[in-house]
């Protein structure tokens, strides 16, 4: 059913041939809107272009709706990459359907005219808020518009806040897209929120109150964070107004501040760049209190403490010490053997306490380095369970007995496949993390899931003493260079500064349940630390592991996590193609979302089990009263989950306020369903407050999107004039279109018509965009880069600034007393010293840019295109110059694997050739690794790193 | 002469920059260029400010080098606020007479330039082909930080929860998953590094 409002924003649009650019609430169904549009399409109106939005989601969303909205409607639309041959591509932009296209490659082929532009009925962009004037999508408009005026340019963002950020921005989108029209649609305009609040869904909120410890985590957390706010007020370099700890709960405070300081970054003293890493470090810490269970909060503590450098200015506040107290307080605490409390503060902690039995004889045998001081001192678990963990599962037993008063029960057992009102219960946290860590809650028990978070935590510390002690004994006997011997460095100021008296003994009892617990492992599985470097150890030792660290029993069994983990590797490409949606269609069990877009089938598996153990009775909860089917959802994969699951029963874990518009949408296309919605809420907390905010911040948003739109001056012929410079007037349109492209408006400057062949990798960046505005015929190409200095007479290096930014490296007291490697100075001066034929260009900003071309070209000849492309093309037969493109290789997996240890110029293409992935190279025997590098030593080298162990910290 | 010091021409006497070259030893002596870095390479320093007063004096000084030198450094001092068009002027000169253009925004930057260069006359190119210092941490950090977004503390995170690097390749995304601070988009990079095909197309 297509939403009514939905409607009226189409008709609105529709109503301007030339296109428009709408802006709506998040969570209002921008994919839906979407789809219902592309449905209106027909074949004889011309192609249809949509650019490819970033994220893939969004794209995986629309084709879902286009099913379910039409499920006659077959044809997907075709994602056009630069993987598409010519042809291919040629045949798709006359076709007349719909098709996904990435910007580079519609560029490249509007500039080389490989775009019939007449027969394409419209573009439409979905991402307004990221456009700016130097954007590709500007590019592209502004040349699709000289060779055709009537086609629409539509234009979405479901991000309101970001088109409120920076002066002006709507206005300069509109500008930059030629677009006259600006359609908003805010929650609380009035057919919106008439539809949605026509029949809304039970809403039960409940406000849980944090444990004590939490209180005093985030009061902790919210000071210290207004201290950082206080020193970044003196610094007069932030609009105070700003400077308010509501803005530093959201990700964008880090935007606005950043936008404020970039120009004068240089400027900043360390004080006060070390604030601003540090309120985001804080923001994360808030975050990550009501979302990680108090072992992992404390893990996190522990690694920040380790990583986050002692420069940090928030780690010494006072209150700072709070944060770890408290969370370690959550943990554990240490207690005389006699009983009596080591740290009187710690009482009234009312969570059943466990002792470490047998702690102290442990620890003589197993713990040689701990000394007699530590004698007496006895660890005792607190280990603190999260306060909504007990609330969901009262919930779900609620749900549960209802369900049965109901007699839904028996129905549903018989009639598995096809009921409509399945009674799933659907639960929606943040993040994947909590998904499974409350999977793991509700099919075993909350204190088995603290148990295990708590071994994991002592393993990891006693691999540390581990490493330590043979460090100190002796180089181990094998040559596992890396990790033992100096991986220890970084953690010797951390230990230093825990040998002090309490601290010391703090450790030791640490140390000694942790070996304790792991002697016990040991014992049960004989792998745990021997990384194996032939393949079956490996992959053996990996599955024990698993075991080891859950010690107990394992929610699915190991073949299965196996067989999981291969459907991963084979289904992370089909995810991306349109397989996936039918994935989605086909599967009738209520099932059928797993949570990665990738690991569809994967996740499918993992859910089943859980799905089957909670309808069937007699696998019911440990505790022994039933609980219904759940599915766990996390926010961040982004999924049509409710159109997929079509759940009755909701339970919203981590407040989101764009899940709870598709809540209402949902229940607004479905009215004649009964939806019970579960808001789960610490009360009191920052929570709470960013959920609000959230909502508030929005509104202003779009109040502020109302002003401007009242105030906006828009030329007229905005439609179809102007070419896109905006500053000049433009030449005749009406010859043919490629002398367009070159003239493309002709600034005076430029006297004769100057080209220049830009490499098809280089139309991700701005410049391209900027040289055409200037007058530069842009002919795009395939350039072999790597080898210009051996090619080109003169090989420049451009070393660009980006405009709002300030125009330099470093601050003179950033550079320091010696030369130091890592330095950008040293770089570029080792770079002068062996490529002194290399010449460097300075530019101020992109603008600069081309004025620089512009005048170094001046009494140059032009470049030859098909010259170009012949330059560093190796000649000899059966080397065809495309097999070398960078984009055929997976960049960031080739990147990764030349700076791995014994990886080097010379061998890392054998192993390209004769290895399909870095996961395939983890687990190859040194032997099989020499033959391929040609060469023991490297072979050696490269299997030591990716074998070495960890050195773990603290 | 002293093949360790950097020969300064006496036209540079009174330059404050020569306060800030104190990592290498320099001395005065009568050379063509203003600073005789080694027996192949040079540098001419110009302050932006003084070349908008002469702007013919750097064609001047670049042609008095004539061909001697391997690598010839034009060492801009940038110490004006409007920089566009004399940086154009000096990057043209620059390159239509072979000259190596380096800038520095302040004295001590301009000084640390050719302590650098001086220092690292014999060195490898090693450190900008990518390979840093030697240790595990360093290295592993530099290794996994290819991957987009992910920074110092997931990589001490992957590190502990993993054990090696050959199990973080290893990982499933669920298991990537579960670490914190690791989010959706980051498993999604991190694991497709590592399973994506280094080819995409056979």
């Amino acid at each position: 059913m297509v939403l009514q409002f939905h409607q009226h924003i189409i008709t609105e649009l529709l109503e301007d041939t030339n296109g428009g650019l709408v802006i709506l609430s998040s969570g209002l169904s921008l994919s839906k809107l979407i789809s219902s549009l592309l449905l209106l399409h027909s074949t004889s109106q011309g192609t249809l272009l949509i650019l490819s939005p970033s994220s893939a989601s969004l794209k995986s969303k629309i084709n879902f709706h286009l099913k379910t909205l039409n499920p006659q409607f077959y044809q997907i639309p075709v994602e056009i990459t630069a993987d598409l041959p010519i042809n291919h591509r040629h045949s798709l932009y006359s076709s007349g359907s719909i098709c996904f296209i990435t910007p580079r490659i519609l560029i490249v082929d509007l500039l080389t005219n490989k775009l019939p532009t007449s027969i394409i009925s419209g573009i439409i962009i979905l991402n307004a808020h990221s456009v700016t004037e130097t954007s590709t999508e500007a590019f592209i408009v502004r040349i699709f518009r000289s060779l055709n005026r009537t086609a629409f340019v539509r234009v979405f963002s479901d991000r309101p806040q970001a088109m409120v950020s920076g002066f002006a921005k709507a206005e300069r989108t509109m500008k930059c897209l030629h677009i006259r029209k600006m359609h908003l649609w805010p929650r609380f305009q009035v057919y919106v929120s008439q539809e949605l609040e026509m029949d809304p869904p039970d809403v039960v909120d409940i406000r849980v109150p944090m444990s004590k410890y939490m209180v005093g985590i985030q009061k902790a957390i919210v000071e210290v964070m207004g201290a950082c706010l206080k020193e970044m007020r003196k610094t007069n370099k932030v609009d105070v107004e700003d400077l308010t700890v509501e803005n530093g709960l959201f990700k964008s405070f880090d935007e606005i501040v950043r936008r404020q300081l970039d120009p004068i970054w240089h400027t900043l003293g360390k004080q006060t760049k070390q604030l601003v890493s540090d309120l985001k470090t804080l923001r994360k810490l808030l975050d990550y209190l009501v979302r990680y269970d108090a072992v992992t909060y404390l893990k996190y503590l522990d690694t920040l403490r380790v990583s986050e450098s002692f420069r940090s200015v928030w780690i010494f506040a006072e209150a700072s010490y709070k944060i770890f107290d408290y969370a370690k307080k959550r943990v554990y605490h240490l207690v005389r053997s006699d009983g009596m409390k080591l740290d009187e503060t710690s009482k009234g902690v009312k969570n059943k306490k466990k002792k470490v039995k047998g702690d102290n004889k442990d620890t003589e045998e197993a713990d040689v380095t701990s000394s007699t001081s530590s004698n007496g001192i006895v660890l005792e678990e607190v280990l603190e369970e999260a306060p909504k963990w007990k609330v969901l599962r009262d919930i779900l037993e609620e749900v549960e007995e209802e369900r049965q008063k109901q007699g839904m029960l028996r129905e549903e057992v018989l009639a598995e496949g096809e009921d409509t009102s399945n009674g799933i219960v659907l639960v929606a946290c943040k993040d994947e993390r909590s998904c499974l860590q409350l999977e793991e809650c509700i099919t075993n028990s909350p204190k088995k899931v603290m148990q295990d978070e708590w071994k994991k935590y002592l393993l990891n510390k006693v691999q540390l003493r581990d490493v330590v002690h043979k460090n100190k004994k002796k180089k181990s006997k094998e040559p596992k260079g890396f990790g033992i011997l100096n991986g220890v460095t970084p953690i010797s100021p951390a230990q230093n500064t825990e040998t002090s008296g309490v601290n010391k003994q703090e450790h030791d009892a640490l140390m000694a349940a942790a070996s304790k617990l792991r002697n016990l492992a040991e014992n049960n599985h004989v792998v745990e630390d021997t990384p194996q470097s032939n393949l079956e150890g490996h992959v053996r030792g990996k599955g024990k592991r698993k075991l080891g660290n859950r010690n107990g029993p394992i929610i699915i069994d190991d073949s299965g996590v196996q067989s999981n983990n291969k459907e991963d590797v084979t289904s992370g490409k089909m995810g991306m193609s349109d397989t996936k949606n039918e994935a989605h269609m086909d599967e009738t069990s209520p099932v059928s979302a797993g949570r990665f877009c990738e690991t569809e089938h994967g996740g499918i598996s993992v859910d089943d089990t859980v799905l089957r153990r909670h309808t069937c009775p007699s696998a019911m909860a440990k505790d022994g009263k039933p609980l219904p089917p759940v599915h766990f959802y996390a926010l961040e994969s982004d999924q049509p989950i409710l159109d997929i699951l079509n759940p009755s029963i909701i339970v919203v874990y981590h407040p989101d306020m764009t899940f709870v518009r598709e809540i209402e949408v949902y229940k607004a296309e479905n009215p004649s369903k009964k939806l019970k919605v579960y808001f789960i809420f610490y009360e009191d907390s920052t929570e709470v407050q960013k959920f609000e905010a959230s909502i508030r911040r929005e509104n202003g948003a779009f109040e502020s999107l109302i002003r401007q739109k009242s105030m906006m001056m828009i030329p007229v012929d905005q439609s179809g004039h102007g070419l896109g410079l905006n500053f000049t007037p433009d030449s005749d349109l009406n010859t043919a279109q490629n002398s367009i492209t070159r003239k493309a408006g002709g600034r005076k400057e430029v006297d004769k018509e100057m080209q220049i062949i830009v490499d098809m990798r280089e139309f991700m960046s701005s410049l391209p965009n900027i040289l055409h505005q200037k007058g530069m015929r842009i002919i795009p190409v395939t350039l072999e880069v790597e080898t210009m200095v051996r090619y080109y007479r003169i090989p420049v290096l451009l070393i660009e600034f980006s405009q709002d930014k300030s125009f330099s490296f470093q601050s003179a007291s950033d550079i320091g007393d010696d030369v130091t490697p890592n330095s950008i100075i040293s770089k570029l001066s080792l770079l002068a010293l062996h490529f002194p034929r290399l010449r460097i260009i300075w530019s101020r900003s992109l603008h600069a840019t081309s004025e620089i071309f512009a005048s170094l070209k001046a009494n140059q000849d032009e470049p030859d295109e098909t010259k170009a492309m012949r330059v560093g093309v190796p000649s000899e037969e059966g080397i065809v110059e495309s097999d070398v493109r960078a984009e055929n290789y997976n960049t960031s997996a080739v990147e990764f694997l030349r700076r791995l240890p014994g990886v080097s110029d010379s061998n890392y293409r054998a192993i390209l050739d004769r290895c399909k992935s870095l996961a395939e190279l983890a687990l190859l025997p040194v032997e099989q690794l020499a033959e391929i590098m040609g060469g023991h030593k490297a072979a050696c080298t490269l299997r030591d790193f990716l074998d070495a162990k960890y050195p773990t910290l603290l | 002469q002293n093949r360790n010091a950097i020969l300064v021409s006496n036209r540079q006497k009174g330059n404050p920059l020569l306060k800030y070259i104190r990592n290498v030893r320099w001395t005065f002596a009568d050379v063509v260029c203003d600073f005789l870095l080694s027996q192949t390479s040079c540098a001419l320093y110009l302050s932006l400010r003084y070349h908008l007063l002469h702007p013919d004096y750097l064609y001047y000084r670049i042609r008095e080098l004539q061909k001697n030198f391997k690598l010839r450094v034009v060492l801009c001092h940038v110490d004006v606020e409007d920089v566009v068009k004399p940086l154009l002027e000096v990057t043209k000169t620059a390159m239509l007479h072979d000259c190596t253009l380096l800038c520095g925004w302040s004295l001590e930057e301009c000084g640390r330039y050719l302590e650098t260069i001086k220092v690292y006359e014999n060195k490898p190119a090693d450190i900008i082909q990518g390979q840093l210092d030697s240790d595990y941490l360093s290295r592993l950090t530099h290794s996994l930080t290819t991957v987009r977004h992910v920074n110092k503390t997931d990589v001490v995170t992957l590190g502990t929860n993993f054990g090696s690097l050959s199990n973080i390749m290893g990982a499933s995304m669920e298991d990537l998953a579960r670490c914190p601070g690791i989010g959706e988009r980051k498993v999604k990079r991190l694991f497709d590094t590592f399973h994506e095909p280094f080819k995409r197309v056979e």
